[in-house]
């Protein structure tokens, strides 16, 4: 799919040619032509007075005695507000004719000291599409659901149902590894080595699962230095390689690392890929690609992907939709066959 | 004014392509003309990259034109064009035109996601979703009969 657009922009229709002739005349006609007076002196003109009446007011309330402070409530607490997108490819149908589906959702995510607020399958979708240009759904007769293959579930073409899920942990719980709880981010090292020593208190010695929960750290509510640190400490993980300058998404430019991934179920050699921000250090995307080619889908193809859209500390309360029942049940596309 | 001509001689060829490819070759050069002559008007708003700016208006113009014409100029494509292309072209014809739009802001007209963004007047992560979703459709289209219609559709036109 990265080379659509490059294949795009060959077929470019043929750029029109500059009639120089008319540029000079339309040029040499539209400076004669007036220009629209800054807006800036008009809106003085016209509201000269009420900034004269607002001055006064102002002045008043300033001059005037200040009334007693009342109790300010507690200050709100501050999220480490994450916008991401999944999308993931599954191959499913007849085993010996198989076709895929392309899973494509939103996560927000709300992390704060004690609590959590995630609404998942934000605008999502599962759309089936051919891995070798045939149109196996269609004649199938369109099945809204379809089984994986080498899986024990089937997966629900169509939109997905966004769900709002709320807990109370204590501290700060890491989405991808249940185990990994941490008091405080602030006491995390900022030192590679250092670093590694203390996700290794939690993750074990398993050099992917070291590599996994520092790429998570990176997208969490954590110091620069400390950012730096995780990306360091990945590239020196036994197998990594870093990838230099990637460019994702067409204009998202940043660095890479790799390490070798365990195998999924439908997939073997996969690799996951981070992708950071040279200026900033927070993440771009984070990706599992298959490094050989596997079902028709070239080497290099992503199979599934974390894009990060907004990565913020804000001081405002998580906006959840409203009409999603909170902890409700959620509707996953990948159902029991 | 001097600065102004720079710009008008340096974004010319562009905004003239790009409402070539909107609104066809017979139309491109008078809103070329129009999108400029607003831009005069209201120079002091000019950003320093005028490109994006230049090219929000002459989108709406564009779309004021298709507004006012029941129908609209078919781009000729040179006929030796090889098979990939003419059937990239019509897949992209099958899209919606907002998708089009997305697609061809990179493609064709060479903006950076931030500048597309500005043209269509969303934000860059906006853009970025938008982007994702209309090359997901194209391939789409490519891999399914649907291109089958619109290849045809394009055949005869």
């Amino acid at each position: 799919m990265e080379d659509i657009l490059k294949d795009l922009a060959q077929a470019k229709p043929p750029t029109p040619e500059v009639d120089s002739e008319r540029l000079e005349r339309d040029l040499a006609r539209i400076v004669t032509l007036p220009r629209e007076k800054p807006a800036r002196k008009l809106f003085v003109r016209r509201f000269a007075p009420l900034v004269v009446i607002g001055a006064v007011i102002v002045l008043a309330v300033v001059l005037l005695p200040a009334p007693p402070q009342p109790v300010q409530p507690a200050a709100p607490p501050k999220w480490w507000h994450a916008l991401t997108r999944q999308s993931q490819i599954m191959i499913v149908g007849d085993p010996a004719d198989p076709y895929a589906v392309h899973l494509d959702s939103k996560t927000d995510r709300w992390l704060a000291a004690n609590q959590q607020v995630t609404v998942i399958q934000k605008e999502g979708d599962v759309t089936p599409f051919s891995l070798d240009r045939g149109n196996e759904w269609e004649a199938a007769g369109k099945p809204e659901t379809v089984p994986q293959v080498g899986g024990t579930h089937s997966v629900r073409i169509g939109p997905m149902k966004p769900a709002v899920q709320k807990t109370a942990v204590s501290g700060f719980q890491m989405s991808l590894h249940s185990q990994a709880r941490f008091d405080s981010l602030e006491s995390l090292p900022a030192d590679p080595q250092e670093l590694k020593k203390a996700l290794e208190t939690i993750v074990g010695k398993d050099t992917y699962r070291i590599g996994s929960l520092a790429m998570e750290l990176i997208s969490s509510n954590v110091r620069a230095d400390q950012r730096r640190a995780a990306f360091e400490l990945i590239k020196t993980l036994d197998g990594a390689r870093f990838l230099g300058d990637v460019t994702v998404h067409v204009e998202r430019a940043g660095i890479g690392v790799a390490i070798a991934a365990p195998p999924t179920f439908q997939f073997s050699d996969v690799e996951t890929q981070l992708v950071i921000s040279k200026e900033t250090g927070l993440p771009i995307s984070k990706r599992d690609v298959i490094t050989t080619s596997q079902f028709g889908l070239p080497a290099q193809m992503p199979i599934s992907e974390e894009e990060y859209l907004l990565l913020e500390e804000v001081a405002f309360e998580p906006i959840v939709p409203q009409d999603v029942p909170v902890n409700g049940e959620v509707e996953s596309p990948i159902i029991e066959r | 004014m001097e600065e102004f001509s720079i710009v008008y001689r340096e974004c010319y060829p562009r905004v003239l392509a790009y409402a070539a490819s909107h609104a066809g070759g017979r139309l491109a050069e008078d809103i070329t003309s129009e999108t400029f002559t607003i831009a005069w008007r209201k120079l002091d708003q000019m950003p320093s990259n005028a490109l994006p700016w230049l090219l929000g208006i002459a989108r709406n113009l564009v779309r004021a034109t298709h507004r006012q014409t029941t129908t609209y100029e078919l781009t000729d494509f040179p006929a030796d064009d090889d098979f990939a292309v003419i059937e990239l072209r019509a897949a992209l014809a099958s899209l919606s035109e907002a998708d089009q739009e997305v697609l061809t802001l990179i493609a064709w007209h060479g903006l950076a996601a931030a500048e597309a963004a500005q043209v269509l007047g969303c934000t860059t992560a906006t853009f970025f979703v938008r982007l994702h979703r209309a090359r997901r459709r194209l391939q789409a289209a490519l891999w399914t009969p649907k291109f089958d219609s619109a290849r045809a559709s394009w055949k005869t036109s």
